[in-house]
């Protein structure tokens, strides 16, 4: 299948009052191009879905954004991501705080093997966000409270992480991203090693922490993404096809791509 | 499909007769090869316990002696340097004597070979413990000569060929075992002496006090090196072409026939270096270059097995690469390496050829204090005594192989359980 | 990887779809013929027509329960999206619509059975031929639309609609003329007033299924907006 030429992205890709900017973005892996030529904003306070077929570019542009990609040597990205109006590709910007200020959540739930409180505890460890015990434990609290955890497991809180279920090891990393902080919450196909029950926690979850936090998430249910966006990218082969509202995408979608992909042509 | 007229199911059933058969045949084979090891093991450890066993067993002459302080010419006073210079040999001697009543210069000197050296040393370590012995009558264990020793345990009342003792012998022999004076007891020397030319005095301690010291050496060296340089490799490393030159280096490394690895010690270490020969300080650099292959990469193996998504968590939350790397990839790659290490140190336990080369063979009485003292260890030890002709260092050999053997499951079982403990499934 | 966005992967679903819509096809074709036979019935005065077409009825409404209920399989089973989503809706309110074309179609047969005791001459003979005549074309113009994703047909379907409903008025005021003129012939005047007035209700629901053919097309949401509006939106691209 040839890469559509000449092709421009349908929709709106822009919006008012971006937290993150997407300009002409291209990642390379070696010699070869996985992403090509992105341009999308990412609305403060929005939850953007992007989708798309396997092998698509959809996560790879994801880890684009608080610079994953970086831990991959043959990776390459051109083009720039602005976070706040600032260049996060720029030499001067340093990955570390930048990944305090864009947290990620990851496709299978990765707690650390430590209690529910140490997993919780390590990113204001590392980045001196507390000054005492007590500021510490407060932090844990609220961050388990946030993600809903927080009645479930306070009474064990020294016990280990990964003793819990797949949903709540999913809500303790999310927890352990809002830990830190961050403005930008990205979330690499989150639910789909978890049941339907826990899958409709997390989405609940997501739909509250849009009010304080900006979050894009990678989903390869059509429905997840239904549920929980506003607005939806569907990427293609690397290129980005369609930015829309999600209710549009998913009535009408504008690019045939699109349309054969939510519809179940192709993909 | 020769047969069309049998159904599928019928196929299938009559293929099912050939593959049970298979399963079952190669199931057998399984079997008998795990037997046949089995065996093995239970015949060498069958021989070795079978000759070894009475090393830990040692024979005494139980015998009431007069501490005569006139003759030897010392009183209750004497400084120890007295009772060192004294005569405790004559002594044991006239006493012998007077019990025996040998008759001649031939007889005397049968009898007097039935005594080992040690006793006169036995007897004047008791006295300069104790000076008020002095004068006294005691009853003492004397320590008989490896001969006696050999007779009273194996030969005693056969016509083997082995037999050392001549008819006279033989004869105070039954004497003294009609008086209850010939008696076996546990071997202490065996494990408290250095080595010696006589056999009934030989002990191990300088051995396995030279095997810990080398080991420590080994461990001291090859651990922190071995450890950083598999993290480094894995985590830091760039990919490039010295890299891999290096990593094919380290594999290769692991292959190399140990004896190498001691002409190299031999070559840069003694000779360049100029440090001193047979000392557990170069059996232990020499020993470090050969452990270190395989603790780098059991080392590396165990940080390839941390699960990339612990990596990614960390980094997500804005980890700095040292800090994924000493906060989460090391704790959870310790156990794997520990394992490696102690894997490795156990290879370096029994290892043999290369300290040949670098002058641990050399015979040595005294137990080493530390690092720098002249020693050997324990399988060259089992070298050295294997060689020797006396017939009682042979049940010495098989005994300090035993206790080479001991150490080794010690060891393994330590890294098994080691293993346990620090692994976190959780 | 083969581009046929016309199949999905999933073959069993492409079928499904088309069993909906052919289902509905056929419903579609029984009630144009159901209203056909109705007009036909009342120019004649045929009540052996009028008897078939509120017999038949009965099948027009076991059909509209069928293929509702195959709608919410697909829904409950395949989850459509866009425009098959719009399919499934789409046949599920032509259904619906199609059903109430033929409950009308009944009625018209009930009153022609009325009608038809009184022998003397019809009032509004013409009107109702003609505007009969109208609707059915309607229909069938609407199905065709449907079937051929037709956006200028279904337009088509839409204009008429206001013909029919200019030719209602006119026949109203032509009974009401009769009315006045002979006070006798209100009661028969009545049946013929609700005859007409079922004939541009059928008109009606022909145009909400053309409605549904820009739905299933454009994706815009037509219903209870004027021609106009409704040209702009077909053609908007």
């Amino acid at each position: 299948m040839s890469i559509i030429e000449n092709h421009k992205t349908n929709g709106a890709a822009f919006c008012e009052n971006p937290k993150l900017k997407a300009r002409n973005v291209g990642v390379f892996y070696g010699e070869k191009q996985a992403i090509f030529d992105v341009s999308l904003d990412i609305g403060a306070n929005e939850v953007i879905a992007l989708i798309g077929p396997s092998g698509c570019g959809k996560s790879t542009f994801l880890r684009c954004l608080n610079r994953m990609n970086d831990t991959i040597d043959i990776c390459h990205v051109s083009g720039e991501i602005l976070l706040d109006g600032e260049n996060i590709y720029d030499t001067k910007v340093d990955v570390v705080p930048l990944r305090a200020r864009v947290g990620m959540v990851f496709q299978k739930p990765n707690p650390f093997p430590k209690s529910i409180y140490d997993n919780i505890a390590y990113g204001p460890r590392i980045h001196g966000l507390a000054h005492s015990r007590v500021d510490l434990d407060e932090i844990v609290e609220k961050s388990l409270q946030r993600a809903g955890l927080w009645n479930e497991v306070k009474d064990r809180l020294h016990s280990p992480g990964t003793g819990l279920s797949g949903g709540q090891q999913q809500r303790l990393c999310i927890a352990r991203t809002i830990a830190v902080d961050p403005e930008v919450i990205l979330m690499d196909e989150p639910c789909s090693a978890l049941d339907p029950i826990a899958t409709a926690k997390i989405e609940e979850l997501i739909d509250e922490l849009r009010e304080n936090y900006t979050i894009a998430i990678v989903t390869h249910s059509m429905q997840q993404a239904a549920r929980v966006s506003q607005r939806t990218a569907y990427f293609h082969l690397g290129q980005l096809i369609e930015v829309n509202p999600t209710d549009q995408v998913f009535t009408t979608p504008e690019h045939t791509l699109t349309e054969a992909y939510i519809t179940g042509r192709f993909g | 499909m020769t047969n069309t007229s049998l159904s599928t199911r019928e196929k299938v059933e009559k293929s099912m007769v050939r593959r049970r058969a298979a399963e079952k045949r190669f199931r057998a084979y399984g079997m008998a090869s795990v037997l046949f090891g089995l065996l093995c093991l239970v015949g060498l450890f069958g021989d070795i316990i079978n000759k070894g066993a009475s090393a830990f067993t040692q024979t005494v002459i139980r015998t009431e002696i007069l501490i005569d302080a006139d003759y030897l010419g010392i009183n209750k006073k004497a400084e120890d340097q007295e009772i060192r210079n004294a005569d405790f040999e004559g002594l044991i001697k006239q006493h012998f004597k007077n019990i025996v009543q040998p008759e001649g210069r031939t007889e005397r000197r049968l009898l007097y070979s039935m005594i080992s050296a040690g006793a006169a040393w036995q007897l004047q370590e008791a006295v300069l413990l104790n000076p008020a012995l002095l004068g006294q009558k005691v009853t003492v264990n004397l320590i008989a000569d490896d001969d006696v020793d050999q007779w009273f345990k194996h030969d005693r009342g056969t016509d083997s060929h082995n037999n050392r003792m001549n008819e006279t012998q033989v004869k105070w022999l039954e004497q003294w075992i009609e008086q209850d004076m010939l008696q076996t007891q546990f071997n202490t020397l065996f494990f408290v002496n250095g080595d010696s030319r006589e056999p009934e005095l030989a002990g191990i301690r300088g051995a396995i006090t030279g095997t810990f010291l080398t080991l420590l050496v080994t461990f001291l060296l090859s651990f922190p090196i071995g450890v950083a340089a598999a993290i480094y490799l894995e985590e830091f490393a760039p990919r490039n072409k010295i890299t891999e030159f290096v990593e094919i280096n380290i594999n290769n490394l692991a292959a190399v026939p140990s004896i190498t690895f001691g002409l190299l010690g031999l070559a840069i270490f003694i000779n360049i270096f100029g440090v001193a020969r047979s000392t557990p300080l170069v059996g232990g650099l020499v020993l470090t270059l050969m452990t270190l292959p395989t603790i780098i990469i059991s080392g590396r193996a165990a940080i390839k097995a941390v699960p990339p998504s612990i990596r990614e968590a960390a980094y997500g939350l804005g980890a700095s690469k040292m800090q994924v790397v000493f906060h989460h990839v090391l704790p959870l790659a310790l156990p794997g390496m520990l394992t490696g290490t102690i894997i490795g140190m156990a290879q370096a336990l029994g290892e043999t050829a290369p300290l040949l080369m670098i002058g641990m063979v050399a015979f040595v009485v005294d137990v080493p204090g530390f690092v720098n003292d002249p020693s050997t260890v324990l399988p060259v030890q089992i070298f050295l005594w294997s060689d020797s002709p006396e017939r009682a260092f042979m049940e010495r050999t098989s005994g300090a192989i035993m206790v080479l053997l001991g150490f080794l499951v010690t060891m393994n079982t330590a890294a098994v359980m080691l293993r346990r403990r620090l692994e976190r499934r959780w | 990887m083969e581009m046929n966005f016309n199949q999905h992967i999933s073959g069993q679903f492409n079928a499904d779809l088309e069993a909906i819509r052919n289902h509905m096809m056929g419903m579609g074709g029984l009630v144009e013929r159901q209203v056909a036979n109705a007009i036909e019935a009342i120019c004649s005065g045929d009540t052996r027509v009028a008897d078939d077409v509120i017999r038949r009825e009965d099948e027009v409404d076991k059909m509209e329960v069928t293929i509702d209920h195959e709608c919410t399989q697909i829904l409950v089973r395949r989850q459509p999206a866009a425009s098959d989503l719009r399919m499934v809706l789409a046949v599920s309110r032509v259904v619906r619509d199609l059903e109430r074309i033929g409950d009308e179609a009944s009625k018209i047969a009930i009153h022609t059975l009325e009608v038809a005791d009184n022998s003397s001459n019809q009032l509004c003979q013409q009107a109702m031929r003609y505007m009969g005549a109208e609707v059915v074309k309607m229909i069938s113009g609407a199905l065709d639309a449907f079937a051929r994703h037709d956006v200028d047909g279904a337009i088509d379907v839409v204009r008429n609609d206001k013909l029919v409903d200019q030719q209602y008025a006119s026949a109203l005021r032509e009974l009401i003329t009769y009315m006045m003129e002979d006070p006798r012939s209100i009661g028969q005047a009545i049946n013929i007033l609700w005859i007409l007035r079922a004939i541009e209700r059928i008109g009606d629901h022909a145009r909400n299924i053309s409605e549904q053919v820009i739905y299933l097309v454009k994706g815009t949401d037509v219903r209870h907006s004027s021609l106009t509006e409704i040209e702009e939106q077909a053609h908007k691209e």
